[in-house]
């Protein structure tokens, strides 16, 4: 039920009136009205944590800074949230970020991470004016016990770049209820872990991956070498597609470096689409925000390194007269194959040929299979193994 | 799932609940105890694990001595006690304050806090921790059991509490309280004026009168009896000594709230309190006294942050001690979300006075505020221990009351390490809610830490701040990395380094202290600057190098350690 | 699916029946979750013990192959206590009558005898889903791959006809469809009795039509099934052209199969890798993979999404609508199509459903509000918007037919001499015959290698560990496979995935085909489990899963 706007409760935000839809956060309400407030624990998929403390904003007759993600709006509320407008709002961002970088390296990461993985943390660094304030070590352990040692090829834990947003352990939980991994610890040696220290092969962990998709600066990363060589994030073409698996049809990125295989291209990884910005008219909510449109399972993740293999069938093959299969041009294989199934058709009737079509492959190309059967051969012997 | 009856998924919740005790009987965080504890829960495995390493007594199953390294225990040697349980080949770590600072220094052996502990009772050990005993004559066995108290005493005038009157057989609060029905003890608890004793002093009527209106079923009533801010132990003697306050005070809420079932919360550490407890229930529920009501006892495991209400739900809950976002509060949204009233010991405790003698006669014995209040006293006094006295009473006066002075006061913390220290010249200002938090601190749980002369404000920060980095629950950046950013910066203060970037250690420590107080989630973060930042403020003498850095500030500057 | 997979998560109850839905949608399954964590009752009935069970209200653990006597019976239980929905009933559907006089022989007392499972669960969860507005019903091959896999299906319809609960959002029958395309594949007429868009075969004006638009005369005669094709082969018919599928490792009782398949004339097999199937290929044509090329898929809630190309195909290889185009050349048609926007738009234009969809269209779709793409068919013209739940306001087909239809036992039941129940299925780290997922070095870790589980009694009977190499015979064939001893299964019933060459489940499953759809009973066969005599493949471990991360019942007793 969509209310007219006019009738919408409003709020008053940098000095501006917005209407909002009743349920609607002061974050969601900021951010589909052009006012950037930085996030690094917030996803509409989650409960929001108000762990980060990114979002602050000062709410009128509230003593206390207020979290934007998980406050909602009031009607007649009076909320400043940009630093332009709010002393106490500059003080806060900038010094929340350059207490975050103490205990985290910035830029000045070695190796070990794939390259040109996101940090949301240097960016609002950045913006807010972040002072070098000294570095503290870091007293966390990595997970997955010792990363050298967890065998799991897809998925590894850097401490040195984790801010605990809990990010990962709650999509873990929240998302997929898996739960395979955890905070542990308390205080400043909390970390995230597997029970026991434990390979993730050896845990609930289904592998999809979505620790990595949510991660805000990259601390849980990909393992897999290719991800690893790749060029930085800004020279890969991004692809949208759907996913080759299940029914499901998830939509996501393949991540292609356009240069691999001889300008051929490969793709080194697959990652969600980014949301589009919400639109600027206030949102009508279901029972629960954020929906699974850009999760993922393991398979649609990682499972793309088939169509690399050195087992793909790269030439046509004709069976011979010695009852071996062998190479042949493109031309001699059609011929063969049309030739073929017409003799069968001459010897045997129409109805003698049956077309084993593929629910693996596109509509345009079942089509085709279908028309072939129908028009061409002439029998409506075709069929494909959505039966089996 | 019929009506009345759980469904499956509130079952599993409630199971839950109980992994934290299924945790402590697999043996603590030990390879597999984890697994074990989530079949025996249904809870998952990495949550299982995820509990066992936030709790100090869980994570570290191997250590069985904890020598308490609050501040009062270390003014009284504790220092010592370690190092010869160390030398003695016992496998002891320094612990967070267990609540005995009037015994100090205390142990903790086990699950059993043994009060005022010596060099040489180490030594006797022979290496055997199971040997340990206190040769104080505080200790004593009661009916086979350890038992011990600490010293109480009282202003001369009507008691609340009366702690030196010891355990009574008077159960007339309970029938007053049914006389009275739910809207008469409803008025008589506004009329009181009584306000949370825990620390942020919130009127007590709100949250009652908020329970029982909320439409939302079951509601809850939760006793928090973590007591652990440094220099309290007042909920510990009252236990001790006035369970049947606390028994029949939680009663008469529960009744008031239109609750059933009641949790109560005690730090694990309060082995001894416990069976106080356990015994006044069984008496007062043998006759008759309790009938339709749960108790529910649940033993915490060494989390100081589970003293703030919302990090105790989730223990309640078999969860990580982590506070929650509030707004919603626990009256409304609290244990597993439903309305819950949740008070501290002292608080409850004193229901009791309140429906048999009136609301008015409980807030005529304040002098400014509302009621007496107990107030822990250590440190640098000559007889350490719990005094009621009427709220608002004076340093001095206090300290006339337990035993005076024992050398030259130079500062003082009124309401626990939370606080701050304040210095001599407060020694006349009232100590209740406002008169404290005009000058920047606070009366919080009224743990009175008394220092003399001999004392480095600079150290006492410290160890201040050391205590509020382990006990930071990690959820949110300003106070997991604030508290380690302070502690760190007066660590290389003292030792003479500066920091990674070749500034002064303490260049940023006001704009960390600010980010703390205003970034901060809960109480914990928001206050844990306050001891270093009160020092620097009245005790600037004792940071001699608390000035803008000197042209000598080079990168040639040696690494200079103690 | 009637309704979409948005839907799911604001569902107040769900049943669940044969479908692993965490292992084979897992995606679908988070919504599931969701809903759970929001409050909704889930109900999951299944023979085994699945991840779902665990945070379901009831778990409805049946003995397979029985699911008319349950479904039945809970209808028995809707009709007796007048828990139907009147209305509903006399406006938007017909056969009411007949099948309340047929599920009155259905008590849940005698369907507990049959199906193992309690009357009075029958009777809660039958209440229950009749009570509940917002009550969807999600399935999969576990209702389908029986030889009564259609009966399954109308009890389930009759269900939801009676309680009307179709037409609204979070309700309805839902297939969760197995593969990216099935049913897209279904939608472009690569079936035998429907041209695209579900038009019949045999239906005159149809047939003139594709007749008029391809320029041939087109056969009237319905065409053979995919299981009758398989059972013909060798015999009525002597040629195949098969793209993408292995039918060798995909198909029930593969032995057999491959007796026959030896007298199959010629056969062209379109491929992206080496399989089983090559053995008996006349020509290979090398293939592309979905990141090759430009196209369609449909997913299980009929949304057409794109395909698009990344890379190219390894050299020498084809993409398949080129290669189709190419051996329709080679075959003498002289086809007009360029590209895939091409064959689209006449794939679309001529179907009424699809007619508002175009390649152009879905490339300038953005996502909506939820992050969805494409269009949800019945879209009909390039305004309409699709649509997200069918048979809104009123049934599709004029009135919902309700079909009265009696318990048959499954073809092939334990005895004597094969005492134990074999069930197939999936896993999740697998992906039908694996030639992709066992090619990435990750999945395979975590799940290497063939398995069967077993029950700890009837293991013990058998003196067979956890771990031991086994050997699965049924009447049609033996595999090897590591013995995995888990409660997650019943007693007298074992489970096997499908997914490794090495130890093809279909060397023992039956072929018997449901009467209807040809769907053979992949789902219920008889067998025997002995302790491997020379077993010759690698012994593996069982890597973590939910079922290993100490949940109770599986905790060695």
């Amino acid at each position: 039920m969509i209310q007219r706007t006019d009738q919408l409760p409003t709020i008053e935000l940098d000095g501006r009136q917005i209407t909002f839809h009743p349920g609607e956060s002061l974050l969601e309400v900021a951010s589909r009205s052009g006012v950037q407030i930085p996030t690094l624990c917030h996803d509409p998929r989650l409960d929001p944590a108000g762990a980060c403390r990114s979002c602050l904003v000062e709410v009128e007759g509230q003593r206390r800074l207020l979290p934007s993600c998980a406050t909602p709006a009031v009607d007649g509320q009076k909320v400043t949230a940009s630093p332009e407008h709010s002393p106490r709002i500059e003080r806060h961002r900038k010094s929340l970020f350059s207490l975050y970088l103490t205990e985290h390296p910035g830029e000045d990461h070695p190796d070990g991470v794939e390259r040109g993985a996101p940090n949301k943390l240097v960016r609002a660094a950045k913006a807010f004016g972040a002072e070098d304030w000294g570095k503290l070590e870091n007293l966390r352990d990595d997970l997955l016990g010792d990363r050298s040692h967890d065998e799991n090829p897809y998925i590894q834990f850097d401490s040195d770049l984790c801010i605990l947003c809990a990010k990962c352990t709650r999509y873990c939980d929240e998302v997929e209820s898996v739960s395979a991994i955890t905070l542990a610890g308390r205080g400043s040696e909390t970390t995230i872990a597997t029970p026991d220290g434990r390979s993730l092969l050896d845990t609930t962990c289904e592998m999809c991956g979505g620790c990595v998709a949510v991660c805000p600066t990259g601390a849980m990363g990909e393992k897999k070498p290719k991800t690893h060589k790749m060029p930085v994030e800004a020279e890969l073409e991004k692809v949208r597609t759907t996913c080759n698996y299940c029914g499901v049809g998830c939509q996501f990125d393949l991540n292609v470096d356009p240069a691999a295989r001889e300008g051929g291209g490969e793709i080194v990884k697959v990652t969600s689409p980014t949301p589009a910005p919400p639109p600027p008219t206030p949102q009508p909510r279901g029972r629960t925000g954020g929906s699974t449109a850009r999760t993922r399972c393991g398979k649609g993740r990682f499972g793309y390194d088939f169509l690399h293999h050195e087992d793909r069938l790269k030439t046509p093959l004709v069976r011979g007269a010695d009852g071996e299969l062998h190479p042949a041009t493109w031309d001699e294989a059609l011929a063969a194959a049309a030739a073929g199934l017409r003799g069968v058709q001459e010897r045997h009737g129409k109805d003698a040929l049956a077309f084993v079509s593929s629910s693996r492959c596109t509509v345009e190309e079942n089509f085709l299979v279908q028309k072939l059967s129908r028009a061409v051969f002439g029998t409506n012997n075709v069929h494909q193994c959505a039966a089996t | 799932m019929n009506d009345g009856t759980k469904s499956r998924s509130e079952e599993r919740t409630r199971k839950r609940g109980e992994v934290p005790d299924q945790l402590e009987l697999a043996g603590g965080m030990v390879p597999g105890s984890a697994a074990i504890v989530a079949a025996a829960t249904g809870d998952s495995e990495a949550h299982a694990y995820g509990v066992a390493s936030f709790y100090s007594l869980l994570a570290r199953p191997e250590k069985k001595l904890r020598v308490c390294t609050g501040l009062s225990c270390r003014l009284r040697g504790a220092d010592e006690v370690l190092s010869a349980a160390r030398e003695a080949g016992l496998d002891a770590e320094g612990y967070s304050c267990l609540a005995a600072c009037d015994a100090a220094p205390a142990v903790l052996k086990g699950r059993e806090t043994l009060p005022e502990v010596t060099p040489e009772d180490m030594a006797r050990t022979g290496g055997d921790w199971q040997q340990l005993v206190s040769s104080s004559p505080r200790m004593q066995t009661v009916e086979g059991a350890p038992n011990w108290f600490g010293d109480v005493g009282s202003y001369d005038g009507p008691l609340v509490f009366d702690l030196p009157a010891g355990e009574s057989e008077d159960t007339s609060a309970l029938a007053a309280a049914a006389e009275l029905g739910t809207p008469g003890v409803l008025d008589a608890i506004e009329a009181s004026g009584l306000q949370g004793r825990g620390g942020a002093g919130f009127p007590a009527h709100i949250k009652w009168r908020a329970v029982a209106g909320m439409p939302a079923a079951p509601h809850f009533v939760v006793l928090n009896a973590d007591e652990s801010e440094p220099g309290t132990f007042k909920d510990r003697e009252v236990m001790m000594r006035r369970p049947d306050l606390v028994v029949i005070g939680l009663a008469i809420a529960a009744r008031a709230v239109g609750a059933t079932e009641i949790y109560l919360y005690l730090r694990g550490e309060f082995t001894i309190p416990r069976r106080r407890i356990e015994a006044t229930l069984a008496r007062l529920s043998a006759a008759g006294h309790l009938d339709g009501l749960d108790f529910h006892i649940h033993e915490g495991q060494g989390a100081y942050i589970c003293g703030e209400e919302t990090a105790l739900l989730e223990a309640l809950e078999g969860k990580r001690g982590m506070p929650r976002l509030k707004p919603p509060f626990p009256v409304e949204h609290g244990l597993w979300g439903k309305p819950t009233l949740i008070h501290n010991v002292e608080t409850i405790a004193a229901v009791p006075f309140i429906v048999l003698n009136g609301g008015a006669a409980f807030r005529d014995l304040g002098r400014g505020e509302p009621g007496t209040k107990l107030y822990s006293i250590s440190g640098h006094v000559g007889r350490p221990g719990v005094y009621e006295t009427p709220l608002g009473v004076s340093l001095d006066e206090l300290v006339e009351l337990a035993g005076g002075y024992t050398g030259t006061l130079k500062a003082f913390s009124p309401g626990g390490a939370s606080s701050g220290f304040l210095p001599a010249s407060e020694r006349t200002r009232p100590m209740d809610y406002k008169h404290l938090a005009d000058v920047g601190s606070m009366l919080g749980s009224s743990g009175v830490v008394v220092l003399d002369d001999t004392v480095d404000l600079r150290w006492s920060a410290l160890e201040q701040l050391r205590f509020f980095e382990d006990e930071s629950c990690g959820q949110c950046a300003p106070c997991r990395i604030g508290t380690r950013y302070l502690r760190d910066a007066v660590d290389r203060d003292i030792a003479g380094t500066r920091l990674s970037n070749g500034e002064a250690p303490l260049t940023h420590v006001d704009d960390a202290a600010w980010q703390m107080v205003e970034g901060s989630i809960c109480g914990l973060g928001q206050i844990a600057a306050l001891p270093l930042t009160s020092a620097r403020q009245h005790f600037p003498a004792d940071f001699p190098s608390d000035t803008p850095p000197k042209d000598s500030a080079s990168p040639s500057e040696p690494e200079a350690t103690k | 699916m009637t309704n979409s997979i948005r839907e799911i998560r604001d569902a107040d109850f769900l049943f669940v029946i044969g479908s692993n839905t965490t292992e084979a949608h897992p995606v679908i399954a988070m919504e599931m979750k969701r809903a759970v964590r929001d409050g909704a009752t889930l109900v999951v009935a299944d023979p085994r013990r699945i991840w779902l069970t665990e945070i379901a209200e009831k778990h409805l653990q049946l003995n397979p192959g029985t699911d008319v006597w349950l479904l039945n019976a809970m209808a028995h239980v809707i009709v007796t206590e007048g828990l139907v929905d009147k209305a509903f009933i006399e406006t938007h559907t017909e056969g009411y009558e007949a099948v309340a006089e047929t599920v009155k022989r259905y008590s849940p007392e005698e369907a507990e005898r049959v199906t193992g499972i309690p009357a009075e669960d029958i009777r809660w969860a039958a209440r229950k889903y009749a009570t509940t507005k917002k009550a969807g019903i999600y399935y999969t091959l576990g209702i389908t791959e029986h030889s009564h896999g259609t009966d399954n299906v109308y009890a389930l319809a009759n269900l939801v006809l009676m309680t009307g609960h179709l037409g609204g959002e979070s309700m309805g029958l839902n297939p969760l469809r197995g593969q990216n395309n099935v049913q897209g594949a279904n939608d472009a007429g690569a079936t035998p009795i429907y041209y695209p868009g579900y038009q019949r075969v045999d239906d005159e004006k149809v047939r003139a039509k594709y007749e008029a638009l391809w320029g041939v005369e087109l056969s009237p005669e319905p065409g053979w099934n995919l299981n009758e094709m398989m059972k013909k082969a060798g015999d009525e018919i002597r040629g195949f052209f098969v793209m993408g599928e292995d039918i060798i490792l995909s198909e029930p009782n593969v032995l057999a199969l491959e007796e026959r398949m030896n007298r199959v004339e010629f056969l062209v097999l379109q491929e992206i890798f080496p399989n089983e199937t090559m053995r008996f290929a006349d020509v290979v044509l090398p293939a592309s993979g979905f990141a090759e090329k430009e196209g369609v898929f449909v997913n299980s809630e009929r949304r057409m999404q794109r395909v698009r190309k990344a890379i190219d195909p390894p050299k020498g290889a084809r993409a398949d609508w080129q290669i189709l185009l190419d051996l329709a050349a080679a075959s003498g048609a002289s086809w007009h199509h360029r590209t895939p926007a091409d064959i689209f738009d006449e794939f679309a234009q001529h179907a009424p459903n699809f007619a508002g969809i175009s390649h152009a269209r879905l490339d300038a779709q953005g996502e909506d509000e939820d992050g969805y793409t494409g269009l949800q068919w019945p879209c009909p013209d390039p305004d309409h918007p699709g649509t997200r739940y069918l048979h809104e306001g009123r049934v599709l087909r004029g009135k919902g037919l309700l079909t009265a239809v009696e318990y048959r036992p499954s073809d092939e039941l334990p005895d004597e001499e094969y005492g134990l129940l074999l069930s197939t299925g999936r896993t999740l780290y697998h992906y039908n015959a694996a030639t992709q997922t066992r090619r990435d070095p990750g999945l395979d870790t975590k799940q290497p290698g063939a398995f069967v589980q077993l029950h700890p009694r009837d293991a013990k009977k058998r003196s067979i560990r956890d771990g031991d190499p086994v050997t699965i015979t049924t009447r049609r064939g033996s595999i090897d496979a590591i013995a995995h001893v888990s409660r997650q299964v019943k007693p007298g019933c074992i489970w096997m995935a499908l997914h490794f060459a090495e130890a093809r489940a279909n060397v023992l499953t039956n072929d018997k085909g449901d009467a209807v759809t040809g769907t053979a009973e992949y789902k219920v066969c008889a067998a025997e489990v002995t302790k491997a005599s020379d077993y010759t493949g690698e012994l593996h471990e069982f890597r973590g899963s939910h079922y290993q991360a100490g949940h109770a019942e599986d905790a060695p007793s």
